[in-house]
This record gives C-alpha cells, structure tokens and sequence, in this order.
C-alpha cells in the first residue's frame, strides 16, 4: 500500500469532531452554535474547543450576534476551510481506491 | 490500520452532510395546529352549508393561510427558544421547496374561485390535496422522512379519488368540506399525535 496518501490528511480536519463539524458546516452557508451542539451531541466546552481550533487553523469563522435580546453564535466555513475539507475529501477517495481490489 | 477506514469515513462524512441540510423544528405541534385548524374549517363550513364555489374556496383560502401564518409563528418560536435564526438554511430549502406548487395551487384556486367552473368546489378539493401532497413530498427531501410518505399519501389519494370521481359522484353524495375536514383535519391530527409520541421518546432517550 502506498502510504503517501496518508501523509497529506490534514491534521486539523482528521480529528473526529473537527470532522464532524466540518462536515456538517460544509452542507449549510452557516449553523447556530447551539444547532451544531444539538445535531452533534456534544458539549459545550469540546464544541468550543474544536471550534477554537478549527478557527486557529483559519477553517472556521464564527460571529456572535443577538436576536431577540439573546446571543446568537453561528459558524461558518471560510474559503479556506472549504478548499481544506475539499482536499481532504480528495484524499479520503484516492485511499479509497487506492484500497481497492483490482 | 483498519483498510476500510477511509470509507467509512466518507460515509460518516456523507451522512453528517444530509442530517446538516435537514430541518429539525419539532413537527408535532405545528401538524396539530394545521389539523385542529382543518377540522374546525371543515366542520364549520359543512354545518354552515357552505358548499358553492366561491364559499368553499374562500372559507379554505382563509383556513390555509391562517395555518401557514400559525405554522410559521411556531417555528419562529421554537427557532428562538432554541437560540438559533429562524430564517434558517433548513428552513430557506424547505420553503423553496414548496413554494412552486403552493403557489401554483393558489393562483389556479383564485381563478376557479371566481370564474364559476362547474363543481368548482370538487375541482378545488381535488387540487388542493393533490398539490399539498406534492409540495409535502418536495419538503419531505429536506425534512424528515415521515413527511415524504404524508405528503405521497395524500398525492395518491388525490389520484385516486380523480380516478374514480365519476362512479363516486353516480352513487354517493360527496360532501367537499367534510372530505376537506377529513384530509387536513383528522390525518394532520392523527400525525401530529404520532409525531408528538414519538419526539418526545426521543428526546427523553
């Protein structure tokens, strides 16, 4: 097997969370904190921890808003998030095929 | 390392992607709403005797849009309550889904309504389900799977009640605001019951 595939997985994106946010942040132009905690279930500190990284990484903008006289934290992908995850998604199928029988 | 792991991640990626695009207001008491609504429109209008045209597609033209104005307020709602926009990318997909048959529905209605079409109220009936049924079941993409059937029902209802109109008017009286009563009164409340049921199972599991 051709381990070269492997070494071009992105670090940030490959952790299970991460992913998970992406991946559901790359359907929608944009989700509610709260819509991502609730679809996801997970809590709030790892949601915010995931998204600080995702963010540090500069894949994940979020804007904090209020509505209603109540905070409103939505995210979204940034260019380069979506570029990212495209890549990875990329990669995913060349292991894919790569895994293949002939 | 596991050889498979790649597929299953795109499968999990997959599967993240579509629950994201999907609509998540709890259904429940907006169905109950639309079918207390129906019931009482269906009702009213049968003892009332509103059977012409123009009385029976008047009395459901203002049946149907406080329904879409009560199902919108509950949605705006639950949307707030949650801290989350209301005018959602779930919300916007399900909305442009419907939207071409309902509308069509209504322009054709308004032009039935006021041209005197014989058995207009039958006509009406017989597009009102049917188009309903479409439009749900163009919703039920972006929604949960419950609603494609509801809709899919009432689609082949629709067909079926069209296909046998002619026997059905030789034998039997058919009143139209009691069929009306039954389709979107007593189903909607019979799935906003179920729908009731069985999201709070699973929100308590």
């Amino acid at each position: 097997m051709n381990p070269e595939p492997f070494q071009l997985l992105d670090r940030v994106i490959h952790e299970k969370g991460r992913l998970a946010i992406m991946s559901m942040l790359a359907a929608s132009r944009e989700l509610a904190f709260t819509d991502l905690r609730g679809a996801l279930g997970m809590t709030d500190g790892n949601l915010t921890t995931h998204i600080r990284a995702l963010q540090q990484a500069g894949y994940v903008a979020v804007t904090k808003s209020f509505q209603n006289k109540r905070s409103l934290t939505t995210c979204l992908l940034t260019p380069a998030g979506r570029q990212a995850f495209a890549e990875y998604i990329n990669v995913l199928e060349q292991i894919v095929r790569q895994n293949k029988p002939a | 390392m596991e050889p498979n792991w790649a597929a299953e991640n795109l499968q999990t990626i997959r599967t993240l992607m579509e629950r994201s695009a999907v609509y998540r207001r709890a259904l429940a008491p907006i169905m109950l709403l639309a079918g207390s609504l129906g019931l009482v429109a269906g009702l009213t209008g049968y003892v009332i005797g509103w059977n012409t045209t123009l009385h029976f597609g008047l009395l459901w033209l203002v049946t149907a849009f406080a329904a879409v104005t009560g199902a919108c307020f509950v949605a705006r709602r639950q949307a707030f309550k949650d801290g989350e926009p209301f005018w959602s990318p779930p919300t916007r997909r399900v909305v442009l889904a419907v939207l071409p048959t309902w509308l069509s529905a209504a322009a054709m209605s308004l032009t039935i309504i006021f041209t005197n079409v014989v058995n207009g109220e039958l006509v009406l009936t017989l597009i009102w389900i049917l188009f309903y049924g479409f439009g749900l079941h163009a919703a039920g993409f972006f929604m949960p799977r419950g609603i494609k059937v509801f809709g899919g029902l009432f689609v082949a209802a629709a067909t079926l009640f069209a296909c046998f109109l002619p026997v059905l008017l030789a034998h039997f009286y058919v009143n139209t605001n009691i069929l009306m009563a039954f389709f979107f009164g007593v189903l909607h409340l019979a799935y906003g019951g179920y729908l009731y049921v069985s999201e709070k199972r699973k929100q308590t599991a």
